[in-house]
């Protein structure tokens, strides 16, 4: 016989920021007349040393098993009283955070009848959700100290270098016969006005790794197989016609880039006297002088600022760092260069300004007319449109040179599918946020960095080098990758191995067998709730937020009045901040909405919205985060979808589609949020006042 | 997440933005003891006050109060707001520094954040960063809704009686605050007391602490360009903004609630234009590009145009940088919401003192022409400079700044985000002009080189490699 459960009710005036609207004594005693309520404390300020050291000892006096806290919002405080019962020796994934501040007394002030009432279903919905709670735990997956750098570019060698630097081991595989990848082709780097070799700082590199006792290194490199994920990554490589298997914790991605095929632009291919940036860098890094050469064009954006690719970000100052050299090199060289806009920032303009001294002429051609190769009497020249002059000028071209665009390595299409990530149509990788997760793929334990996301110059590679060793070091130093306790479960029993789940699944947790029987690693799962929201056999489940548990919420929303009322589900991340914000700001909207937390909106089930209209809801909103931000990738995308579905369910069940609802809303947007409210009571025609004081058929008078 | 705490000496992290919360997070997720220090009362830097940021428009409060709220829980990292390093001695290989807290005359343990202080404070103030748009704030405030630590602070003019023409409660006593130690007159105090708090402090005083350091990163950040006086027409005509100031203006939590109005009348902008590379090269201003003013301007117009796509927009400007990966696209989607963007370089800028509208004279940088237009609104992109706390900072922590007031790095080809000074690591906007992602990118970087010099036996930082 398991404890009999036992809730206990923590009510929080908040000063009279909460007390000051809602009739909180009102509260306490409608708490107590809740089933498994055993008892209920209303406190000034719950969050106080004081407050918080009372609610300890009540847990361990009363014996309660389940916490519920009335209070402020979970997106600031939870992390307090989670720690707080966690320390009365009660598993913290019993505690249930309602909040009756940002979503009761701060936006409905002067519905005092109103919101108390609110304030009371509220908690209703918090103790009937609380007596289904389960304990959790974090979820740990052991990871150990080996890391698969795959690309011995500069980045990828920074990378090992500080991997090794550690005391783990790394494992450097480059395709190539030596290290040093793109920089080992190109003659000089600059930065500001100093230019170094670069081969110096190849071999400077080279040597560390060669010499660095943590690092092994494979050249010349076949990758046979890859697969696995954190902490348990398996590689066979073939090397100087030896294969060897290696089994790695961690992985960095550094594969680089190279120039696109420069074929069919400007007789690239056929006619010598026509180059690419690179190969003029390896022809002047082998110390060719150009003899012979006297006039010369350069010209930009060849292959990029279209409609099918972007700026290459680097070429301006490449441009510019060679005309200059082709200027100043005292063979009298007319060295001329076309483009559309200089991309020079910080202190490249140093660079553009030596190189107008050293005579080089610089033309703006429009976007819409590009340079044309002209051919007399076997005389190369360029015909351009000086936007400056309004003419076309015909520039002799001993020499010409294209500024490329840039695109991935040919591996990376392999790769993608191998190590389950995603890259773009110019096969540059595609990091998990393009702002805040610059060097992670979505799930962990696996990083990218370098020209292998995107065309970048040296500093930045080494930049991200170093960065991306650190991510990948953190589980390594740790010894285990962690997931919070509200994961998936799955239960097979019902499973016809559709493989829809590890499908969806963005972070790679899900796996299936040959036998397409999927499996869980949940150190890996955030919690979402999409696998669990679309498997269509209701084989999944999601800890902490599992469908009884939302259902028995929806129920208790919809207890009494149901007609009165809009069933919310709301995200955590901007949603839920969204309808903070509105409180903090004190907007004020109708009080009709009873407002369900879950982590992301892709995990809201359709069945669940049928359920609240079947149980008599006027409305149902679905709120997520603003397109484009997801804190799961992208589950709003997922969720808008389904809920579109949802709408197509609901009409042939004779329901109103038009009463199903969906809010993508930012943090930031209080107003967003407050608007809608009054928007769906007034499309939805609610009577503009709602609630008195609860009936009590609900309350047992204590 | 609790990794063990390191037991060795903690890593100073100076300068609280996206780039040295980046930095707390990785160095405290790998095990450290992170000591996170900033001058202002809350960490979040630039980016909290952000609208959206550029290639994707994803809302910047969203993306970052995540990661703030993580420090704030983070066992292994204490925050120390309103904070500045005073001084930094090496000793064994270790750096013995001094810290000192201005008062926010407010106890952090007591205060809730519930605002009731500040619905009590009589004085209502310009707030620093949007005074021009019409933001205010009161004499005790909040530094913004989701700050971290989520704790009010009052104006030290206040208790100075710098403040009683304008109705400040108190500052009139025969005695200064910091001789009492109980207010009778201060409304916030009263407010406090009667939600039974007293978390109001008006007598404290500074405080400092010495502590040993293993490794210190420096993350002083970014400002933005405050025009000279006069430059198109900035501090002479009100409708003539900063970008900065745009960005709070369609700021959602801004002071207008995101409404793009004018300055002069309150009235929605119809027709608004940027001038990128404002002040560029020109006294006051900065003399290089800032990389990022191209993408605000972008992004600062697509979101004009989704919030009313009847808006006129125009950017003036000289060369496009849109080198980053999705800017171009992100460009041409501006392009095809009808955003016009002329390359220019301008001239001056007129009010029509009948209607407030601003007109520019330029030259058509594609005509060689000159020619005006009309706008209602005028957003001056003048660029990203060096905080104004490095030159301070770089003398207390013995390192060289550049021409610039940006921190050298001697070698950043061999060794970037590295110092002079061994142990004593750069990232984010101290390093110069820079986007978040590569504000974010550095902060894993030092942080990496942090614990890596924090975890030498021997008290020997590693520095550039042989």
């Amino acid at each position: 016989m398991s404890d009999p459960t036992r809730v206990g009710v923590f009510v929080c005036d908040c000063g009279s920021n909460i007390a000051g609207v809602v009739d909180v004594p009102a509260v306490v005693r409608y708490a107590a007349g809740l089933e498994h309520v055993v008892f209920v404390d209303e406190g000034r300020w719950s969050c106080s040393v004081d407050a918080l050291a009372r609610m300890q000892r009540i847990i361990r006096e009363q014996a309660l098993n389940r916490v519920v806290v009335a209070a402020c919002t979970p997106r600031t405080h939870e992390p307090l009283f989670k720690a707080t019962v966690k320390e009365a020796g009660l598993n913290p994934y019993l505690l249930e955070f309602v909040s009756i501040r940002e979503q009761v007394s701060w936006v409905h002030m002067h519905e005092r009848d109103a919101a108390t009432w609110k304030a009371q279903e509220l908690v209703r919905m918090g103790v009937a959700k609380a007596v289904l709670l389960e304990e959790g735990a974090e979820i740990r997956l052991p990871v150990g100290t080996t890391c698969l750098v795959i690309g011995g570019g500069m980045a990828g060698m920074t990378a090992a270098l500080h991997v090794a630097d550690q005391g783990f081991g790394a494992v450097l595989v480059e395709k190539a016969p030596a290290l040093g990848g793109l920089l080992s082709r190109i003659s000089t780097v600059i930065h500001g006005r100093r230019e170094v070799p670069a081969t110096e700082l190849v071999r400077a590199a080279a040597a560390r790794i060669e010499a660095h006792p943590g690092i092994r290194v494979f050249t010349g490199a076949e990758i046979e197989s890859l697969g696995g994920y954190v902490g348990n990554y398996q590689l066979a490589v073939r090397a100087g016609g030896v294969s060897e298997r290696i089994d790695a914790a961690t992985v960095i991605v550094a594969t680089g880039m190279r120039e696109i095929d420069a074929a069919g632009h400007f007789r690239h291919g056929e006619d010598p006297r026509v180059v690419t940036q690179l190969e003029l860098e390896e022809r002047l890094r082998r110390g060719d002088r150009l003899d012979g050469v006297e006039d010369v064009v350069i010209v930009q954006c060849v292959g990029s600022r279209n409609e099918t690719r972007g700026c290459c970000a680097i070429g301006c100052a490449v441009a510019v760092k060679n005309a200059l050299r082709l200027a100043a090199d005292g063979a009298g060289r007319r060295v001329h260069l076309l483009y559309r806009d200089l991309s020079l920032v910080k202190d490249e303009h140093l660079h553009l300004e030596d190189a107008r001294q050293a005579g080089v002429r610089f033309l703006r051609f429009p976007d819409d007319r590009y340079p044309e190769l002209l051919e007399t009497e076997g005389k190369l020249a360029v015909r351009v449109h000086d936007l400056l002059l309004d003419r076309d000028l015909e520039l002799a071209a001993d020499l010409l040179v294209l500024t490329t665009a840039y695109r991935g390595d040919d591996s990376v299409d392999r790769l993608k599918g191998l190590l389950k990530v995603s890259a773009n149509a110019d096969g540059f990788f595609q990091e998990a946020h393009v702002k805040l997760g610059p060097l992670d793929f979505p799930a962990e334990g696996i990083a990218l960095g370098g020209c292998a996301k995107s065309p970048k110059f040296l500093r930045d590679s080494l930049e991200e080098g170093m960065g991306a060793a650190m991510r990948v070091s953190i589980p390594m130093k740790r010894g285990y990758v962690e997931a919070a306790g509200i994961v998936a479960e799955l239960d097979l029993e019902d499973c016809e191995n559709c493989g829809l789940c590890a499908k969806q699944c963005p972070y790679g947790a899900i796996q299936l067998s040959d036998q397409r029987e999927p499996s869980l690693l949940q150190a890996l799962c955030k919690g979402c709730g999409l696998c669990a929201a679309d498997c269509p056999m209701e084989c999944i489940s999601i800890v902490h937020y599992s469908d009884a548990q939302l259902a028995a919420q929806v129920d208790a929303a919809l207890a009494e009045r149901p007609a009165e009322k809009i069933v919310g589900f709301v995200c955590h991340w901007c949603a839920l901040g969204g309808v903070d914000m509105a409180g903090v700001s004190r907007l004020q909207y109708p009080p009709h909405a009873r407002l369900i937390r879950v982590m992301c909106s892709a995990r809201v089930p359709i069945r669940l919205v049928e359920r609240a209209f079947e149980r008599g809801a006027a409305g149902v909103l679905v709120a997520g985060c603003e397109f484009p931000t997801c804190h799961y990738i992208t589950g709003n995308y997922a969720c808008d979808k389904r809920m579109e579905r949802a709408r197509k369910k609901l009409a042939k069940k004779g329901y109103d589609p038009a009463r199903l609802w969906t809010l993508w809303c930012s943090a930031a947007d209080g107003p967003k949020f407050a608007g809608a409210m009054r928007e769906m009571v007034r499309a939805l025609g609610l009577p503009a006042h709602n609630g008195s004081a609860a009936s009590s058929t609900a309350g047992r008078a204590s | 997440m609790e990794a063990p705490p390191d037991s060795r000496a903690p890593i100073l992290v100076i300068g609280a933005g996206i780039a040295g919360i980046t930095c707390a997070l990785n160095a405290a997720d790998y095990g450290a003891a992170v000591l996170l220090v900033d001058d202002t009362p809350s960490i979040g830097g630039l980016m909290a006050r952000l609208d959206k940021t550029f290639p994707t428009n994803d809302c910047s409060i969203c993306i970052e109060a995540p990661r703030m709220y993580e420090v704030g829980n983070h066992p292994n990292i204490e925050i120390l707001a309103n904070t500045t390093v005073k001084k930094a001695n090496r000793k064994n290989g270790r750096f013995a520094v001094r810290l000192v807290t201005r008062p926010r005359y407010v106890d952090p343990e007591k205060c809730t954040g519930c605002g009731a202080c500040i619905d009590a404070c009589p004085v209502r103030v310009p707030d620093e960063l949007d005074g021009k748009i019409g933001g205010t704030r009161k004499l005790i405030y909040m530094p913004f809704p989701q700050a971290v630590p989520n704790v009010v602070l009052i104006d030290p003019r206040c208790r100075s009686g710098a403040m009683r023409a304008q109705g400040a409660c108190v500052g009139g006593c025969v005695v200064d605050c910091s001789q009492c130690r109980e207010c009778p007159i201060a409304l916030c105090v009263k407010a406090c007391q009667k939600e039974g708090k007293d978390a109001i402090r008006l007598w404290q005083a500074a405080t400092s602490r010495n502590i040993e350091v293993s490794a210190i990163v420096v993350a002083t950040g970014v400002m933005d360009v405050r025009p000279s006086r006069g430059l198109h027409g900035y501090d002479l005509y009100p409708n003539v903004i900063t970008y900065t100031q745009f960005e709070r203006l369609m700021n959602a939590g801004g002071p207008t609630a995101g409404r793009i109005v004018r300055p002069s009348d309150g009235r929605p902008a119809h027709k608004i234009a940027w001038l990128q590379c404002a002040g560029r090269g020109l006294a006051g201003g900065i003399p290089y590009c800032s990389k990022v003013c191209c993408m605000v301007a972008t992004k600062q117009t697509l979101i004009t145009k989704e919030h009313d796509a009847a808006v006129e927009t125009v950017v003036f400007l000289n060369d496009l940088k849109a080198c980053g990966k999705g800017f171009w696209a992100f460009h041409e989607k501006a392009r095809a919401a009808g955003v016009r963007h002329v390359k220019a370089r301008p001239y001056d800028v007129v009010e029509d003192p009948a209607t407030r509208n601003l007109v520019l004279r330029y030259e058509d940088l594609e005509t060689g022409e000159l020619a005006t237009e009309e706008a209602e609104l005028v957003v001056l992109s003048t660029g990203l400079k060096a905080s104004d706390r490095n030159e301070g900072l770089a003398r207390t922590l013995g390192l060289e700044l550049d021409e610039h007031g940006f921190f050298r790095e001697p070698d950043p080809l061999a060794a970037p985000l590295e110092t002079a000074v061994a142990g004593i690591y750069l990232c984010g906007g101290a390093t110069g002009p820079i986007d978040i992602a590569e504000a974010v990118v550095q902060g894993s970087a030092a942080a990496l080189k942090a614990v890596l010099c924090g975890s030498r036996k021997e008290h020997a930082c590693p520095t550039r490699p042989a």
